[in-house]
Parts: C-alpha cells; sequence; structure tokens
C-alpha cells in the first residue's frame, strides 16, 4: 500500500509514510500496532493535528456469475466492520522540514473490551476479504490538501487461544478410478481403466505445507500431469439464500507425464499467504478450503482445449475432491 | 695486400716425392670390429615405452582423478565436490554434446524467441501474469532456431537477472529465473539439452547465490548497517534474526507457487542452501526433492534433474547417501521402463536409444561419483548393498558400469564374484554388457585376492566362449590378460589365444578389432619379454599373421624391440620370422602420412636387427643375408649404411678365418660397392668407400681398392668445396666460422689459430685463378671459373683475410703459455708467408708474430730457426 501513497504524494514533493515495527506485518489483536510515521518534507509546516485510523472489516460481495439475476442487483454487501479506532497522535502544531519519525503505538483489542466482531485473520479471497488497514492523516486546513498514507497489516490469532499442533494430521485415503467418476470419460479410458491411489491431510496448519502422497497404479492411457487444485469456497448469506461460490487459489502440479506405475509421489503444497486462513464458520458468510486432484489424460482432444477451466470435468479429466479444514497452530 | 700467385701444378711437380712400389700397405693392420651394438643400445631410451601408451594414460588419469577424491573426501569430508570440479564438469558435459546446430523449440520455449522476431502473437503479448498458467498444450508448429541464437538468448536472459536483482526487482529476476528453468522441461532439443541444462543451471546458481548473500546480509547486518553478528561457516539456524528468517521463508512461499513442477523444483534447488537460515537440518528437505522428481516422468530431464540435485546438495554443509541412492534407484526404474518400451516397440532402436543413454550418462557418472565420494569412509559397503548388489535382481547396466567404475578397488576385490553375477544378469541396451566384463576386470587387476580372481576368470572364459563376435571377445579378453599372465594361468592363456584364433579364422579381423588385439598382444609381449616362450605360444603368429595395419605394426616394432634387446641372433628360424616381422614394419611404413619420428624409429629398429643377426661361421648365409635386406628393406637408407659395414666386416672375419677366403671376400667387396650408390649423403658414401677400400686392400684385392678410392675421389668432388652463393657472399661459410670461433668461449686459442689460420689459406688458395682441385662433373664450376678475374671477389677475400689477420694476432697474444704462444705466432707467420705477397698491410702483422715468436720461444728451437729460415726469403721479395 506504500506505493499508492507515495505516488500521490510526490506530485507536492513532500510525503508521509507509516513503516510498522515488524517487516512481515503481522500482528495478533491482543498486541499493540506498533510503528512509526515518518514524514519527509522540504520545509516545516503546520498542521491541525495528525491522527491515525485502524479499520478492520470483512467486505462481501456477489458475482454476477454465480449469483442470480436477484442477488446481483444487490452488488456489494454492507461490509462487516471489526474494528474502527481513530487517535490522535499528536494536536495541531509545526512538523520541521526533513525527515521527522512519529512513534505510535495502538491498542487494537481491549482486554475489556464487547468488540463488533471477532478479529479474524487477514483474508484475501474473491467474495469474501478480510482486511485491517491503517492510515494516518496529517490534516492541514482548508487550503492544503491533507497528508495522508495507508498500510495493510495483516492479522493472526492470538496465540492463547490456539490449539496446539496436531499430534497427527489427519489423513484421507482416497482412490480415483475410473468409476469414480461421475462425468463422461474418453471411451479408451472407459474401457482400458486406471487406478489411482494415495492419501492427503484433511486437516492442515497454516503455517505446514499440506502433504501427503499418490501412487499411480494403473493406467491405459498415458498421464499428462497430475495437478492438485488448493480451491476456497466462500459463502455468504443473502437475503434468505446461501450463495456458495467455488473459485481456484492454486494449483500444483506433483506429475509432469506419464509417471512410472506403482512409486510413491509426494504431495507437498506450501499454502499461500493472505489467500488462505482458518477455516472461518460466520452467521452471514463462510470461508471454507478443498483440495481437487486432477488428473489430465493425454488426448488429442487437449490439445484442441487448451485453456479450458481445469476444474469443469471432461472427457480426458479425472478427479477426486477433499475438503481441507485449515487451522492455525501454536 | 695482395695474396701470393699460385701455380700448384708446377709446384706439386716440384715438390712430389719420388714413388716407389710398398710391398705391405701401411693400413694393414686388421681393423678392429665395430661397435656399432653399444651404440643402437645407448638409444633405446628414444623407444616406445609402454607405459607411455595412450590407454594407460587414460587410466592413469582417471586413478589421479579418484586418488584427488579420495584426498579430498578424507581431508575434508564435509565440503563436498568442490565448485571447481563443477565448472569442469559442465565443460566436459557442453563439449561432449557440442549438438546439432539448428535447435527445434516448441512453444514452451516461447521466452527464446525473441519479441516481433517470429510469427507469433501469443508469445509476444503475453503478460508476465500469464507465466503461471502456461498453455503447454497443442503445439504442433515447431519452430526452429539456431543454436547460437539459442544459447545468446540464455546469455540474456541471465544478464536480465543479474540487472534486475540490481535495480532491486527480485520479483523480475525470479520471474526470468522460472522462465529459464522453464526451459528444461522441453527435451525434445536433445542434443542440445546438455548446453541448454549448463546454461540454465548457471542462471539458476547465480540467483540462489544472490539469495543467499541478501539473506546472510540481513542476519548479519541490521537496516542501519549495525552488525547483529557474524555467521560462523557453520551457523546455527537459532542465531537468525526474525527479520532474515521472514525474507527466506519468503523466498520459499514464491518458489512454492509455482504451478509446473520442474521450475519449482530447480528453483528450490537454486536456493537449497538458504534451507539452513530456517532448519539446522536441511537434508530432510533433500530427501522430499528427490521424491518429488519422480513426477518428472521425462527421463531426460529427471536425470538431469537429479544432477542438479546432486550438485546444490554439495552446496549443504552435511551430507548423506540416502537421498542419493533414492535418486539412483528412481533412474534405474526410469531407465528399465523406458528400455523396456523401446524394446518393446523395436522404434529407432539403436539411433534414438543410443543417445539418449549417452545423453543421460553423465548424469548417472556425476550421481554416483557423488555417492561413492560421500559413502568413502563411512559404510561403502552399505551403500553397494544399497545400490543393487544385495538385491540379486538386475541393474540397468549403465548405472552398474558407473558404479564399478567409482568403486574403490578394496570393494571391487572383495566383491569380485557378487558384481560378476549381477553383470551377468544386466544384460540391457543401455550399456554393452561385454565392457562391464572388461571393466571388471581392469579394476581387479588394480588390486584382487588370488582365490575370487580364479573363480572370476574361470567364469569369464566360461562366459566368453559362447560369445561368436571376434570384436566382444577381444575387449573382455584384453581386461583379463595381465590377471592371467601375472596368476600363471596358463591353460586360460591357451584357451583364448585357440578362442581368438578361432574367431579371428572365421571372420578375419576387423579395424575395431585390431586395437584391443594389439592391447592383448602387447601384453603378452611385455610379459613374456623372450621370443622362444612367445613363439612357443600356439597360435601368436597364426594371429599375428591376421594383423594388420598400424596394430601388426606396432606388435611388430615390440617384437623387434625385444629380439634386439640381446647380444645377437643366431637362431636361423627366429632369424627368419623377425626378418618377416621387418619386412611386414617395413611394408607398412607410409611416408606420405606418418611422422617422421615413428618411421625413423621402425628404421631404427630394423637396422639394429640386421646388425644384431649372426649366422656365426655361416658368412655366406650371412652375406646371402644381407643381400636379401637390402632388396626387402631398400626405402631405409640409415640401413644401407649398416649394411656396407655388416658385409665389411663379414669380409674381415672371412679374412681372420682364414681358409679360402678371397671369393667371399670379392664377394663382400663387390656388395659393398654395389650398395654404397644408393646411400644418399656423399660424405658418408665418401666415408663408407675409404673403409670398404681398406677392407679391399686389406684383403688383397688392389685394383678393387683403386676403384673404390676412385668412386670416394668423385664423391668427394662432387661436393662442392666453396659455396659461391652470391646472395650471401662468397665470404658467407669463413665469415659465419669467424663468428663461431668467436662467440665459443670454450675454443683454446691454439683451436682459434687453426681455424683462422686455415682460413687464410682458404681464401689465398680462392684467389688463384685456378684451383688445385675440381669437381668432376659438367655442370659443376668451380669458383675460379666462377669468378674469374672479378674484382669484388678478390676485394671480398682480402677484406676477409684483413679481419682475420687481426684476430689472428690476438687470439695469439691472449695464450697465456709462452711456448704455446710462440709455436702459435710462428704456425701463423708461416701462413701469413705462403699466403701473401709482403706489402705494408701484412708486414707489421708479421713482424709482430715473428717478435712474439723470437720472445717467447728459446733461441735454440728449431721450428724458429726453420721459420726464419723460410721467411727471410719472402721478406726478400719485399725489399
Amino acid at each position: 500500500m506504500s506505493f499508492f501513497c507515495s505516488s500521490l504524494c510526490r506530485l507536492v514533493a513532500m510525503s508521509v509514510e507509516l513503516k510498522l515495527s515488524r517487516s512481515n506485518r503481522i500482528f495478533r489483536p491482543n498486541e499493540p500496532l506498533e510503528g512509526k510515521i515518518i514524514t519527509k518534507l522540504p520545509s516545516s509546516i503546520s498542521h491541525n493535528g495528525i491522527r491515525l485510523t485502524v479499520n478492520g472489516s470483512v467486505t462481501l460481495q456477489v458475482r454476477g456469475g454465480s449469483a442470480g439475476v436477484i442477488e446481483s442487483l444487490y452488488g456489494v454487501l454492507k461490509p462487516i466492520p471489526i474494528v474502527n479506532k481513530s487517535i490522535e497522535v499528536r494536536s495541531s502544531g509545526r512538523i520541521g522540514s526533513g525527515t521527522t519519525e512519529i512513534p505510535f503505538s495502538v491498542i487494537l483489542k481491549h482486554p475489556g473490551d464487547d468488540n463488533l466482531e471477532r478479529f479474524y485473520e487477514t483474508f484475501h479471497g474473491g467474495n469474501v476479504s478480510i482486511q485491517y488497514l491503517v492510515t494516518v492523516d496529517v490534516v492541514r486546513g482548508y487550503l492544503h490538501k491533507s497528508l495522508s498514507a495507508t498500510v495493510e497489516f495483516i492479522i493472526e490469532s492470538e496465540k492463547a487461544s490456539l490449539p496446539d499442533q496436531p499430534v497427527s494430521p489427519e489423513l484421507v485415503i482416497f482412490y480415483i478410478t475410473q468409476d469414480t467418476q461421475r462425468h463422461s470419460l474418453l471411451p479408451e479410458l472407459r474401457s482400458g481403466g486406471f487406478r489411482v491411489t494415495g492419501k492427503i491431510g484433511t486437516q492442515c496448519s497454516l503455517s505446514d505445507p499440506l502433504k501427503g502422497e499418490l501412487t499411480v497404479e494403473a493406467s491405459a492411457v498415458p498421464i499428462h500431469s497430475i495437478d492438485i487444485h488448493l480451491l476456497r469456497v466462500e459463502s455468504i448469506l443473502v437475503g434468505e439464500r446461501i450463495i456458495t461460490e467455488t473459485s481456484l487459489i492454486q494449483t500444483t502440479q506433483i506429475a509432469d507425464g506419464d509417471v512410472c506405475h506403482n512409486i510413491t509421489l509426494p504431495i507437498y503444497i506450501i499454502l499461500p499467504r493472505l489467500l488462505t486462513c482458518p477455516t472461518i464458520y460466520a452467521g452471514p458468510f463462510s470461508i471454507e478450503f478443498k483440495v481437487s486432484i486432477v488428473i489430465t489424460f493425454q488426448s488429442e482432444l487437449l490439445k484442441l482445449n487448451p485453456k479450458s477451466d481445469p476444474r469443469t470435468p471432461r472427457l480426458w479429466l479425472a478427479m477426486e475432491s477433499v475438503p481441507l479444514e485449515l487451522i492455525r497452530t501454536k | 695486400m695482395e695474396f701470393r700467385p699460385r701455380n700448384y701444378t708446377a709446384e706439386e711437380a716440384t715438390y712430389s716425392l719420388p714413388r716407389s712400389h710398398a710391398d705391405t700397405h701401411p693400413l694393414s693392420t686388421p681393423s678392429p670390429s665395430h661397435h656399432q651394438v653399444d651404440v643402437v643400445d645407448h638409444k633405446k631410451d628414444d623407444f616406445y615405452d609402454p607405459l607411455r601408451g595412450s590407454d594407460a594414460n587414460g587410466k592413469v588419469s582417471i586413478d589421479n582423478l579418484q586418488d584427488e577424491e579420495n584426498s579430498s573426501a578424507v581431508s575434508k569430508a564435509d565440503v563436498g565436490l568442490p565448485e571447481k570440479e563443477w565448472t569442469s564438469f559442465k565443460k566436459l558435459l557442453m563439449q561432449r554434446f557440442s549438438g546439432p546446430k539448428m535447435v527445434s523449440i516448441s512453444k514452451m520455449s516461447d521466452v527464446i524467441v525473441k519479441s516481433g522476431k517470429v510469427h507469433e502473437k501469443t508469445s509476444t503479448t503475453m503478460p508476465l501474469e500469464e507465466l503461471d498458467d502456461p498453455q503447454k498444450f497443442a503445439e504442433d508448429g515447431i519452430k526452429v532456431i539456431s543454436q547460437q541464437e539459442y544459447v545468446s538468448r540464455l546469455h540474456e536472459l541471465k544478464d536480465e537477472v543479474a540487472r534486475a536483482w540490481r535495480a532491486d526487482d527480485r520479483v523480475t529476476s525470479l520471474k526470468v529465473s522460472i522462465k529459464v528453468a522453464r526451459l528444461l522441461t522441453d527435451t525434445s532439443v536433445l542434443q542440445f539439452y546438455p548446453t541448454l541444462f549448463v546454461l540454465a543451471t548457471d542462471v539458476m546458481d547465480m540467483l540462489g547465490n544472490m539469495v543467499w548473500q541478501r539473506i546472510k546480509q540481513k542476519a548479519e547486518f541490521a537496516e542501519d548497517g549495525n552488525v547483529i553478528c557474524s555467521l560462523p561457516e557453520n551457523f546455527d539456524e537459532k542465531y537468525i534474526c526474525l527479520d532474515a528468517k521472514e525474507t527466506c521463508s519468503n523466498w520459499f512461499f514464491k518458489i512454492g507457487s509455482i504451478r509446473e513442477l520442474l521450475p519449482r523444483i530447480y528453483l528450490e534447488l537454486a536456493i537449497l542452501p538458504c534451507w539452513r537460515f530456517l532448519l539446522n537440518r536441511p537434508m530432510d528437505v533433500l530427501e522430499r526433492l528427490v521424491m518429488m522428481t519422480r513426477g518428472i516422468a521425462d527421463p531426460l530431464a529427471s536425470a538431469y534433474c537429479r544432477l542438479y540435485l546432486a550438485h546444490c546438495a554439495q552446496k549443504l554443509p552435511q551430507h548423506n547417501t540416502r537421498y542419493l541412492i533414492i535418486c539412483i534407484n528412481d533412474m534405474e526404474i526410469l531407465l528399465t521402463r523406458f528400455l523396456s518400451e523401446k524394446e518393446a516397440t523395436h522404434e529407432k532402436f539403436s539411433e534414438n536409444c543410443g543417445s539418449f543413454v549417452s545423453l543421460t550418462e553423465p548424469a548417472i557418472e556425476y550421481i554416483i561419483k557423488c555417492i561413492i565420494k560421500e559413502s568413502y569412509q563411512t559404510r561403502a559397503g552399505e551403500v553397494l548393498m544399497d545400490l543393487g548388489l544385495g538385491r540379486k535382481q538386475p541393474c540397468v547396466s549403465i548405472i552398474l558400469h558407473h558404479l564399478l567404475k567409482e568403486l574403490s578397488s578394496e570393494l571391487v576385490g572383495s566383491n569380485a564374484l557378487e558384481i560378476l553375477q549381477l553383470i551377468e544378469c544386466s544384460k540391457d541396451y543401455s550399456f554393452d554388457q561385454c565392457l562391464n566384463y572388461r571393466l571388471l576386470g581392469f579394476r581387479l587387476s588394480e588390486r584382487s585376492q588370488l582365490d575370487i580372481i580364479n573363480a572370476v576368470v574361470d567364469k569369464i572364459i566360461q562366459v566368453v566362449s559362447a560369445y561368436n563376435n571376434l570384436d566382444e571377445y577381444l575387449k573382455v579378453i584384453d581386461a583379463y590378460v595381465d590377471i592371467i599372465l601375472q596368476n600363471q594361468m596358463d591353460n586360460h592363456l591357451h584357451v583364448i589365444l585357440d578362442g581368438i584364433a578361432k574367431r579371428a579364422c572365421n571372420e578375419g579381423i576387423a579395424e575395431i578389432e585390431l586395437t584391443s588385439l594389439q592391447s592383448i598382444f602387447l601384453k603378452l609381449l611385455a610379459h613374456f619379454n623372450n621370443l622362444e616362450d612367445i613363439f612357443s605360444l600356439t597360435h601368436f603368429i597364426e594371429i599375428l599373421d591376421m594383423m594388420h595395419g598400424s596394430s601388426r605394426s606396432m606388435v611388430n616394432m615390440h617384437i623387434l624391440n625385444i629380439a634386439t634387446r640381446n647380444r645377437c641372433i643366431g637362431d636361423p628360424t627366429i632369424i627368419q620370422f623377425i626378418f618377416e616381422v621387418s619386412q611386414s614394419l617395413h611394408d607398412g611404413i607410409d611416408y606420405s602420412n606418418m611422422r617422421d619420428d615413428d618411421n625413423q624409429q621402425r628404421a631404427r629398429l630394423i637396422s639394429r636387427f640386421v646388425n644384431m643377426v649372426d649366422y656365426g661361421t655361416e658368412v655366406e648365409r650371412q652375406l646371402a643375408f644381407l643381400v636379401e635386406c637390402r632388396g626387402a628393406f631398400r626405402s631405409i637408407n640409415e640401413l644401407k649404411e649398416t649394411l656396407v659395414r655388416s658385409s665389411n666386416c663379414l669380409a674381415v672375419k672371412a679374412m681372420k678365418d682364414g681358409k679360402k677366403h678371397l671369393s667371399f671376400v670379392k664377394s663382400c667387396i663387390a656388395y659393398s660397392e654395389v650398395t654404397i650408390p644408393s646411400v644418399p649423403s656423399r660424405v658418408r658414401q665418401f666415408i663408407l668407400y675409404l673403409e670398404t677400400a681398406e677392407i679391399a686392400l686389406l684383403g688383397g684385392l688392389v685394383s678393387h681398392s683403386d676403384g673404390l678410392l676412385d668412386s670416394a675421389i668423385i664423391c668427394l668432388q662432387t661436393l662442392d668445396l666453396m659455396d659461391g652463393n652470391a646472395e650471401r657472399g662468397v665470404t658467407y661459410i669463413p665469415r659465419c666460422m669467424l663468428t663461431l670461433i668467436n662467440s665459443q668461449s670454450w675454443m683454446t686459442s691454439r683451436m682459434r689459430t687453426m681455424v683462422l689460420c686455415a682460413i687464410v689459406s682458404l681464401a689465398a688458395t680462392l684467389s688463384q685463378f685456378k684451383l688445385p682441385y675440381h669437381a668432376n662433373h659438367e655442370e659443376m664450376l668451380g669458383n675460379d671459373h666462377l669468378f674469374f678475374g672479378d674484382p669484388t671477389y678478390l676485394q671480398e677475400l682480402l677484406s676477409l683475410s684483413a679481419l682475420i689477420l687481426q684476430n689472428l694476432v690476438d687470439f695469439i697474444m691472449q695464450e697465456p703459455s709462452r711456448v704455446a704462444r710462440g709455436s702459435m705466432a710462428l704456425e701463423a707467420c708461416n701462413c701469413i708467408a705462403s699466403s701473401f705477397n709482403p706489402s705494408h698491410e701484412v708486414l707489421p702483422f708479421f713482424s709482430k708474430l715473428m717478435e712474439t715468436a723470437k720472445s717467447c720461444l728459446s733461441s735454440n728451437d728449431k721450428y724458429l730457426h726453420s721459420t726464419i729460415k723460410c721467411t727471410a726469403k719472402f721478406l726478400q721479395t719485399n725489399t
């Protein structure tokens, strides 16, 4: 976000910047948000106060495609506020020329406070976004544009409330054959058959990679690729209806080409930050995750449809989806 | 200054002594026998040294390499194969597969095709975002670009990575690196793939280093430049500050999000050492990467990926072999599948499969080297088991080959039977089985135990007896000959010679087989070192007769060398045999092709042989032999001299033996006389004529002797006495000599004086209108004809003489001994007196020398007196 601000401020040759105390910008709700306001000024200016605003909210949005005509009229739903605080760091006065650093510390959640909402972890999704921003405003009266800067910071759950690492991560065994597929397959696939087995975690700590393994036991048609799709399932309550949309977060190929049969291939997926968060079931919305194992077989048809959506069942694809619960652990 | 005019004819008449007939020749003492043998023996050093053979060379270097590795493994076990080795490995890799000129690329390699260059829109307009979703399907339109273009494009990409990094645009650096890594998915470039690999991994390594440096910097220095800590070589993860760790795991996050498997593995390998900032034992990561590599189905791409993995693992401080063994075993599975598929389809078998195997080979070789090196101290035996020795099932022969190559000789020795069994059951197309048998033989020759050796050799003999192909037979046998010879397994030796003979008879010996055969024969020769033993080997001569070309010559040379090592050769069968050997060697000399020294060596050997043949008392037979030699070895010039000398010797020998030798001596002399003209050098001819003339005289053959002397003189006359080369000036040679004696400090004043006096005399002679000798040749004009009356010619000679006179006086004055100085001065006086007319230019030199002589010598000295007397006349003419 800092580049956003600097491009604006450069016009007037003065700038204000926010620098958080942690380079990864991760804070927990019970920790103070600390950092510095840095102003760079060609000459000293007077101001009517420096304010810091912390804003956290859940943004919900229904996209036309998945929603019906009526729902799409709603468009962007009203965001759900989590935190909204404003404090004055400095009362009106002057800031000298050159670089000035003003430290700040904001308590996000007072122990006794009745907060508006839980501090959900930051999540950048398709329909649901959970975002925390901190903004600084240097107010300069009517004649001057106020200087401001905004930075996103990332909220992770409080350590104290977290469960310990699951002792043994739950693994689910899957097997994919021509008979487990509900869509139509290439005739040679249907007749020749194939069998891919393996296991994969269904519960995974966000700080760990998602692990599992996979073995191609048999396949009459050579395999073109095996990919693991990480999917998010975002549900929003719109009126009386729950609108759910599943979309792709990340694809990870684990087999490229017709791999040898009966050797174990590891599944090892690093969960992307910001794009994942602990699975949430809140009233107005929920965020869940899914893993889908997709086997692409070699086929002439494949060459004709190079850019099809990997989640659409096709004649040359076989797939299996497994729900994935993401958790934050200590 | 002027020369004294001479009339040589008149002088000769005046000064000749009256001649009378002599009964005995002054040279009639028997001439001593020559010392040729010794001389030849001294030259033995130049002879072909079997230790310097090219084969041996190769082996030595491999051994050295191993030694080096071993020692480095001992001294710094945790350093791994040094970076230098990787560099040279890469260089070799690129040299070995220089690749085709044109490279066909699939659309995947879009990054290679520069914007706007090729008809395609997609590649140029593709935004970076699409990187993560490349559509590698549906590509029938394969493009072709030149290899050079490809390489230079890769260099550009490398620069781009570096440039972006310097501009703090690390995202671009990473993105371009991913593009480069993605190129490695396309193995359709085949022969170009190794080059591509080297160039692409260069980019990976560069990126890896930059990331490492950056994180290290973050760990060691705070943002404000203050030192946080200084990391030791073997640092612990807990000393790394959070900020650095954060940056580091960020890199792994970014790389983890790469969709495609191969680039993801390459990139993680590139920054593999950075795991050390996060973990203390990054070896687990390595194992996971090995497992991930299994997902790459293309055997070539996955082999090279494993190669890169082995290389990157060297950068970690700890090592183990587990992951490498998984690597090799996985490669084996892939190879087995590949080979069986090829076998099933018979699809362009030899060509495609062969090139594939040779492309994969470097990866196998490198990984096995790493395994052996790392397991060297600890558990080499276990590794051997892990790699398949224990499991009694076929092993892919190319892997077995490299394993066998790298194992320590102790291990090979003690596990020879097991290895043999493995070789026996691994019979696939990746590597010729017989070459593995062969390698085992070579490895066993390094070191082995007798009981095991016996069993192995028995088995090998059994195996090869089933071979119909001579080439394979020889290749295997070649490796075991040394073992068989060293352990005196005579019956085996017999069996293999028999085997060779049988197979060679059936199909003849092809070019490729000759090399092995040569090697086997040289080993036999080196072992027996005695011709009788060698001839007694059944089939030896039979097989030798079937050989041809340079291998035959090589073997022949060795035989000759052995034959001529002893004093002399008297056994007629051996002589006959060696004569034939020499003859074939001689016929094999190809003057247009071969190096000079090679020819010389053959000539030398043959001459030595001729020289050493000794029929004892059967002199006629020996002469017949010489005649035969002259016919047989026409083109060897140096031999002709030997022949003449031998025949002369023979004549002397016959004379000494005494009985009815005359006609025989005549035959010898006639032989010599006929042979001498074919000696190319005139000087040599001259000397040989003289020698022969002496022998003729010795034998009382005066007319023969006369004839020979006549020939000698003709010979001498044809030598051009004075080089009248106008370009260099007539006095070129004397002037050269003058420079020479001035420059050589070892020359005594006496020698200098003699040379200078001779030059003065020469100059005086050359100035005459008629020279004392002329070449007996119409077209060869003497200097007197060439320069008759030419004033510049005369002037040249005079100026030379003046120069010499000055030098002469100087040198004489330098002589420390009085007596010597005196006699030298007198000599010079005589020379001056006979060469010059007394003139005011000459006289000062003359009188100075005279003074010197008088002051140095006693007044009773006879030489002084006679000189004074003589020169008085000279001085008179002046006055």
